[in-house]
């Protein structure tokens, strides 16, 4: 199996005094245990200061990684140290099962914990707790406890649909209020009004729609003064689009439904997904074509990794993969980097037009691929009439991916705008915050690329040009 | 709106209302008989927002045209772009200026798409980088400000004026060399145009070829604003004249300068330079430079009858005047001369480190070694916190030092003392000015006596090392 290359971990580490630091850890001495499975899994331990050495692991399928050192630097020297000993071979790892801490963590990887790229901080030994031995113990198959969870279960779903409802109503007269105070005006005092009814929806269960409010202000501060109002039109409408399809939602087709839901703030496990045998299910030959990594108002960074799946004819063609990591982590960025590629199979989160998924299984590890990405033959005009059918039957979209050939960026004043060489007026403004570094492909006379589109805004992630890749990370 | 309507008139109709607020208007046209109103005004808002989203964002009519300049040079290789990145994320200055130097030799330029990456470094060394850096640059300058694109050989009579001072003096000079008359007529022609910095510095190429031919033009700006113009023009004459009579700066100097006869069996002039009381310890070498700026070693040999040899004699026990026939030498590319007094003074080079300014523009490379050759005297002198007086060389040289000298700066027991691990050892500095001095065949030494040092010393001049090895190998 092909593990983790060297040229990664030089991309993954977070800076070249890491490097330094886990340069000096590649050598044996300093590990007990070094170790591998046959499923891509490596670990040991890596005396640091401390009395107990740090349990160190990592997986060589997608690079994802765990120590228990307090460093604040993700991956640490440790991480890195253990993937460039592998990544060397000269080093020998012994051929053993996983023991029981590498386990725990392959679990709480796969129950989904916030670990994008694998770091987690696990407290160094757990807390003794009798009540928790008592609970292990309850934790046995009983078939009148399972009962009664399940009904706790049912219970409290009624609960929380009553009070998402009770707070649409509210959602409801909070728009009443602002359409009669007239939306010219709203950006004036978005911040405070917004805040209070997404506290509002918080308190009503309706986590997504509360983020989605609380996001509202700074989308519409980042747009030029004049565009404010249309904005707060189109936004509060797609709200009330929201609410009104939650009230009807026995209505809706069920993959419409299961956006709807997700839109509002029910989750799924990862688990869940991943065990699910109906869920819609891809295979293929993935290449990364944008990695984002924002914060957002609640104080978890959004990373996101869009893949294209190359060669498609059928069936979803682009996938986006989800992590939130806490911004105190010190975590900035996931665990792919744009250009690599890999052999995977996504499991698709049910939506009427599948575009969120995980990645249940990976036949190779994500590799930087130089080839050139083959991009369908469709302009710019064709992009933009795709993202249309795509909000005709998903109303509330926010950022839609699109793919293009043979545009090009163009200049008008300060803004910059990617627009077709086809013929045709398509013409997308670019993202401000992109402006500089977009600049250089002013030159380039032919591009083809990748990026997010909000309404508003045109992000580039990736383009492919006579002079070779461009990213924008 | 019980009828339906179409999205035409829901922008027309609605969407006014939407903006204007239904407060103090009941907005009629939202509602349609027999309906609740807040529904109905909610269902607007929802219709009249989807209708926007599906307008189609406006865009302009024009669209400025591009005018990125041919650049002929090579883009870097894939493979070194991210160890570029590593190594001018927090490097010294002359690790990138020894990065901008050696991609200028090799003829290379930084990947158009790692300049908004890389924009400090771009900034700095524009003139080094190739036109499309150049452009890069000057991209928000407005068009009447902003200067043209050139490679330092692609230079003309005609586009002369559009390239920066450094290429323009270096034109001048050649010029002068080739056709005096055609440098003079190049002067005179953009001389309104030039700021006093450039005017003393292209003034200075009139040294090459000047004669009395000249003189109409230095009559015309005998009276130029910047005062050391002025000086340059009365030296400039006086050289003309063949008599240093007329030289007030000359005159102050010599005011300055007491000479006595010393020796018994044989009398021997000695000449010492009396410094005003007024000028403290730390600003006597400035005071030097100025004072002895607009003074030749040719005009003191000839005020006090004395051999050039004979006037470094004279000074030899006093090492004030020795630094000011030092700093005129080095400056009228007097390496023979320069090599007497280092011999005497070696710390002549440490003394210069500590001036500002780059007014000895040194273009031509052989000349570089040979001034290079004539100041540096490593077993004779090192400064003991070297990391000024190196990063200066660096600057001077615009490049690594001749190997003879690097050899013996390696081999010198003051660089030794700086490896020595158990003192502080040599700094993340100095270690990079170091690798940045080292000329090719040298490389391997630095990397051997560098190998014991802590990684975290070290990486970045060895970095530094790699990159240039693999710049230097590409053909």
């Amino acid at each position: 199996m092909a593990g983790v290359s060297l040229e990664k971990i030089e991309a993954i580490a977070p800076d070249q005094a890491s490097l330094v630091a886990a340069r000096k850890l590649v050598k044996p001495g300093g590990w007990l245990g070094l170790s591998a499975d046959n499923s891509g899994l490596i670990w040991g331990e890596c005396q640091g200061s401390g009395a107990s050495p740090y349990r160190v692991v990592a997986s060589e399928i997608d690079a994802g990684y765990k120590c228990t050192c307090p460093s604040r630097k993700f991956p640490c020297k440790h991480s890195l140290a253990l993937m460039w000993m592998r990544a060397e071979g000269k080093i020998p790892f012994e051929s053993a099962e996983g023991p029981q801490w590498v386990q725990d963590w392959v679990r709480r990887r796969r129950s989904g914990t916030g670990d994008a790229g694998g770091a987690e901080r696990e407290e160094a030994a757990q807390p003794k707790s009798l009540v928790r031995a008592t609970t292990d113990e309850a934790e046995e198959i009983d078939p009148k406890a399972q009962a009664r969870a399940a009904a706790a279960r049912d219970r409290s779903r009624r609960e929380r649909e009553t009070a998402i409802v009770a707070g649409l109503d509210d959602l409801d007269r909070w728009l009443i209020d602002q359409v009669e105070g007239g939306l010219a005006g709203f950006a004036a005092h978005a911040g405070k009004s917004c805040r209070s009814i997404a506290q509002r929806l918080v308190d009503a269960k309706a986590p997504g729609l509360a983020s989605r409010l609380d996001s509202l202000p700074n989308r519409i501060y980042s747009l030029p003064e004049h565009a404010r109002a249309m904005a707060a039109v189109e936004q509060l409408g797609q709200l009330h689009i929201l609410a009104e399809a939650y009230r009807r939602q026995e209505s809706l087709d069920p993959n419409l439904c299961a956006d709807l839901r997700r839109e509002v703030g029910w989750t799924q496990a990862r688990e869940s997904l991943l065990g699910e045998e109906a869920a819609l299910c891809i295979s293929g030959r993935w290449r990364v074509v944008g990695a984002i990594s924002e914060v957002q108002p609640d104080r978890l960074r959004r990373l996101e990794t869009w893949l294209w799946r190359e060669g498609a004819t059928d069936g979803p063609r682009a996938a986006v993969l989800l992590d939130f990591v806490p911004v105190a982590s010190g975590q900035t960025r996931g665990a792919y980097r744009t250009g690599e590629r890999m052999e995977a199979t996504l499991v698709f989160y049910a939506s009427a037009r599948p575009l969120r998924a995980l990645i249940k299984e990976m036949s190779s590890p994500a590799e930087e691929c130089s080839a050139i990405l083959e991009l369908p033959n469709e302009d710019l005009a064709g992009a933009i009439t795709e993202y249309e059918d795509a909000l005709t039957r998903v109303p509330w979209i926010n950022i839609w991916p699109m793919r293009f050939s043979e545009a090009r960026v163009r200049r008008n004043g300060e803004k910059l705008f990617l627009c077709s060489t086809s013929g045709g007026r398509a013409a997308l403004p670019m993202l401000m915050s992109q402006v500089s570094t977009v600049a250089p492909l002013l030159a380039m006379e032919k591009i083809d690329g990748f990026g997010l589109w909000d309404g508003y805004g045109f992000r580039l992630c990736f383009a492919q040009t006579p002079l070779g890749r461009w990213v924008s990370e | 709106m019980g009828e339906r309507v179409n999205a035409d008139e829901l922008k027309s109709q609605v969407l006014p209302v939407l903006l204007g607020g239904t407060r103090h208007e009941t907005g009629e046209q939202l509602l349609a008989p027999g309906t609740d109103r807040e529904h109905a005004v909610l269902n607007a808002l929802s219709l009249t927002g989807q209708v926007l989203r599906f307008t189609p964002p406006s865009s302009p009519n024009v669209f400025a045209v591009e005018s990125w300049p041919r650049d002929e040079r090579r883009i870097v290789p894939d493979r070194l772009r991210p160890h570029i990145f590593r190594l001018l994320d927090k490097c010294t200055e002359d690790s990138a200026r020894a990065l901008a130097l050696t991609l200028e030799k090799q003829k290379l330029r930084p990947h158009p798409f790692d300049l908004p990456k890389l924009d400090g470094f771009i900034e700095r060394y524009a003139e080094r980088l190739g036109t499309t850096a150049q452009y890069w640059v000057q991209r928000e300058t407005p068009a009447q400000q902003s200067r043209g694109y050139f490679e330092a050989d692609e230079l003309n009579a005609d586009n002369w004026t559009e390239s920066p001072l450094r290429a323009r003096a270096k034109f001048l000079k050649a010029l002068r060399n080739q056709d005096p008359e055609a440098g003079r007529k190049l002067m005179q022609k953009s001389w309104g145009a030039e700021n006093p910095d450039s005017r003393v510095q292209l003034l200075s190429a009139f040294q090459i070829g000047l004669s009395a031919e000249d003189k109409p033009f230095l009559e015309s700006i005998e009276k130029d604003r910047a005062p050391r113009v002025r000086a340059i023009v009365q030296r400039l004459h006086a050289a003309i004249a063949g008599t240093t009579a007329d030289n007030p700066a000359l005159a102050a100097c010599m005011q300055r300068i007491q000479r006595s006869q010393s020796g018994l069996l044989k009398r021997r002039s000695a000449l010492k330079l009396e410094l005003p009381a007024t000028v403290k310890e730390h600003e006597t070498n400035r005071w030097i430079q100025e004072q002895f700026a607009d003074v030749t070693v040719g005009d003191l040999s000839h005020a006090y009858e004395m051999s050039e040899t004979e006037l470094v004699e004279a000074a030899e026990k006093d090492n004030n005047l020795l630094f000011a026939l030092a700093l005129m030498a080095s400056r009228e590319n007097r390496f023979a001369l320069l090599d007497g007094i280092t011999d005497e003074l070696p710390d002549a080079w440490g003394r210069m480190s500590g001036l500002s300014g780059d007014e000895d523009l040194r273009d031509d490379a052989d000349e570089l070694v040979h001034w290079a050759k004539a100041l540096i005297k490593p077993k004779k002198w090192l400064p003991e916190i070297p990391f000024p007086a190196w990063s200066w060389l660096h600057r001077q040289m615009e490049g690594p030092l001749p190997a003879g000298i690097m050899r013996e700066i390696l081999a010198s027991q003051i660089w030794s003392e700086q490896l020595d691990q158990e003192k502080k050892g040599p700094s993340l500095e100095i270690i990079q000015v170091i690798c940045a001095l080292c000329p090719r065949e040298l490389r391997v030494v630095v990397r051997t006596q560098l190998e014991p040092l802590e990684a975290e010393r070290k990486h970045k001049g060895s970095m530094l090392l790699e990159i240039l090895d693999e710049l230097e190998s590409l053909t």
